[in-house]
């Protein structure tokens, strides 16, 4: 099968940043390398992504010719490996396929000579005491044409999709609380004052006005967490259907809803928050007016 | 008289038609809000695509335009054959690449080479055009983003620089450039610096390999309807089978797909805030009703017709929904503005495209649906209202 005339496919080829078994020509290879002087076998492995073996009904151990573009010159590989791909918000929506291959053969793919996109450094002393912040400093004065970046700035950069998203998602969550508190707090006002002849006749036969608002704030309070219990097993099966959905829409592991311990317990908090001071403005505004009043004498 | 003793009735309980109307408007500020983001995604992507008029997009087999490093080879012999179509008005081809800038703040700038004359990627702001001289100084376009960058200034010199020797620190190949303009360029994100220049000149600063290629081409079809466009677009496709021809339609499509999860969560929440609106309504019209049974009764023996307590009561209903809503339509735009200035922050945008993107018509038909909810979620308390055993309604009243 010839990959590259597959006119569905979109290979983005990544540099396989792994240790790379040097081509014929010896490509960057140094008396340093771990792998100086091993020559790579005719045919080598490549690693595909499973939404392209699913696709092109690939199997491992299937041989494949690879190009760079249509009609430029193909090699001839095998399947090695099929990969799964991160759950990574920022890539959720891209659908083009993905191959991993050694760096050297991908250089030749593409007569890229001894290019790369980036390479990754590790320092001696670690993230402490500045020697990453030093390393990078001296790399960027000497630097002609690259720059180096610390790893935490890279990673802040490239979480920004997923910080985006998670600020619409508070936000959208902030309209939706505020929404659903105002409808809380309307339905158990609704439903304290609809009862105004019991508490009438509570208030009648000789309770104390504490002793109804407490019955009513008690009340509410039950009905609030009874509230949030039912509420979170909904959202509980909608996470799976959410999931389940976006997870085959997306052709992803990664997971879109997720009910928490901390989601729930800030749900019922506030659901009791609510019910409690409705229920409590609800009964004082009911206990002051007299009971003949409220039975509508 | 209806209207009168339907406000009579909502004043009798202040702080409850406060609460519902509060509790209306909110839902109907996230109902107007999801139709916003359900709608404006595509509108705005389809107003930023025609921004010059260009309705194709030509890009290499398989890909989206900028999707991946691909270009196509033998673009002159591609464009040349588009342009001789008696079909198609206009062909700009363009190249993009990054090139290093030397004794730079940044190390480099993504480039974009364009043919001044039909290029559709930029506006200028400031200064002038580029134009495609054959001078030992080129002509460049910058866009606000790398000027600030660099801290130059229109009319300054760069340099600019391909095939970098990192090891030797020599380039390959380099040109000056005069900033002559400030762009605003239309689909690259704000944050990206971006310098426009000949495609030529482009071409000849990456090698001999991109002597005779380009990344996209953007092509204008003299009949602007959608059946014309599309005829133009079959057309290319068949003529040209290494490249993609993409419509607006298309491209809005994919998009549209890419980004579903935005739509899907709009008509979740829409639906949502349709059902608090339904439900407060309903619930506050019922409690009403329970609380008026004689009331209604005496209405009833006094001759009032089923059809007028039914009307009536509905009518509570519909001034309720009609007051969130109005608070509602204010609450919306606001908080749009609000998600629209978060969602813009998504990496890799273009700078002119919003999610939420108010359209008259959207918005009147989504508070026109929250409307019609308000008035049928009175329709079951009204219902029951009109149904009430007037004799037993006026004694339960008497007696208490």
């Amino acid at each position: 099968m010839t990959v590259v005339r597959s006119a569905r496919m979109l290979v983005w080829l990544l540099l396989c940043s792994a240790s790379a078994l040097h081509a014929q020509q010896p490509v960057g290879d140094t008396l340093r390398s771990p792998t100086f002087g091993r020559r790579p076998p005719p045919v080598r492995g490549i690693a595909i992504d499973e939404r392209l073996a699913v696709d092109l009904r690939l199997r491992v151990g299937d041989t494949i010719q690879i190009g760079a573009t249509a009609g430029a010159p193909t090699e001839r590989v095998h399947i090695a490996a099929v990969y799964e791909r991160r759950a990574d918000p920022a890539e959720v929506a891209r659908r083009e396929y993905r191959v991993r291959l050694h760096l050297d053969q991908l250089q030749s793919l593409l007569a890229l000579d001894d290019r790369v996109d980036r390479f990754a450094m590790a320092t001696r002393g670690g993230a402490k005491g500045g020697t990453t912040d030093s390393a990078v400093a001296r790399i960027n004065s000497v630097a002609f044409g690259f720059r180096a970046h610390p790893s935490r700035a890279v990673a802040v950069a490239s979480s920004r999709t997923f910080r985006v998203v998670e600020r619409f998602h508070r936000a959208i969550g902030i309209i939706t609380v505020v929404a659903s508190a105002v409808f809380l707090l309307c339905l158990l006002l609704l439903s304290v004052e609809e009862r105004r002849r019991d508490i009438a006749a509570l208030r009648l036969v000789g309770l104390s006005r504490t002793t109804v608002v407490r019955a009513i704030v008690l009340e509410a309070a039950l009905v609030a967490i009874l509230g949030s219990m039912i509420g979170a097993a909904i959202g509980w099966i909608a996470s799976i259907v959410v999931n389940s959905h976006y997870q085959a829409v997306y052709r992803t592991p990664l997971t879109f809803a997720m009910l928490t311990p901390g989601i729930f317990a800030f749900a019922t908090s506030l659901s009791l928050v609510l019910g409690v001071g409705a229920g409590a403005l609800a009964a004082w505004r009911l206990v002051r007016t007299p009971p003949l009043a409220l039975m509508g004498r | 008289m209806r209207l009168t003793l339907a406000t009579a009735t909502l004043k009798r309980h202040p702080a409850r038609t406060l609460l519902a109307i509060l509790g209306i408007a909110v839902a109907a500020a996230l109902l107007l809000d999801m139709v916003m983001l359900a709608t404006g995604m595509s509108e705005s992507f389809r107003s930023l695509l025609l921004t010059r008029g260009y309705q194709l997009r030509i890009a290499p087999k398989g890909t989206l335009p900028f999707d991946s490093e691909a270009t196509i080879d033998g673009a002159t012999a591609i464009v040349s054959a588009l342009r001789a179509s008696p079909d198609i008005k206009a062909v700009s081809p363009i190249l993009g690449a990054t090139l290093s800038i030397l004794a730079a703040p940044i190390p480099s700038s993504f480039a974009l080479g364009l043919e001044p004359v039909v290029q559709g990627d930029y506006q200028i702001v400031h200064g002038l055009d580029m134009r495609e001289t054959g001078d030992v100084v080129l002509d460049g376009v910058a866009s606000r983003t790398l000027l600030d960058r660099l801290g130059a200034h229109i009319g300054d010199t760069i340099t600019i620089a391909s095939g970098l020797d990192a090891q030797l620190r020599t380039s390959a190949r380099s040109r000056r450039v005069v900033l002559r303009g400030e762009g605003r360029f239309f689909y690259v994100p704000d944050e990206t610096p971006v310098l426009a220049i000949p495609l030529t000149a482009l071409r000849t600063m990456l090698g001999e390999r991109y002597r005779d290629r380009m990344s996209l081409a953007m092509a204008e079809s003299r009949a602007s309807d959608s059946a014309s466009v599309e005829g133009v677009r079959t057309w290319i496709e068949r003529t040209q089978p290494r490249i993609t021809a993409i419509s607006t339609e298309t491209a809005i499509r994919q998009v549209e797909e890419r980004l579903s999860y935005f739509r899907q969560l709009a008509f979740v929440l829409g639906a949502i805030s349709l059902g608090i609106g339904f439900l407060l309504v309903s619930t506050l019209v019922t409690l009403s009703v329970n609380e008026r049974r004689g009331e209604i009764a005496v209405l009833r023996a006094i001759g009032t017709q089923t059809r007028g307590v039914l009307l009536q009561v509905m009518l509570e209903g519909a001034m309720l929904t009609s007051a969130g809503v109005i608070l509602g339509l204010g609450l919306g735009v606001v908080s749009a503005q609000w998600l629209n200035g978060i969602l813009r922050d998504f990496p890799g945008l273009p700078a002119s495209f919003d999610f939420f993107v108010w359209s008259a018509k959207a918005a009147w038909r989504s508070l026109a649906l929250l409307l019609v909810s308000g008035a049928l979620a009175g329709l079951l308390p009204a219902w029951r209202a009109a149904s009430i055993p007037v004799a037993r309604a006026l004694r339960d009243e008497a007696i208490g």
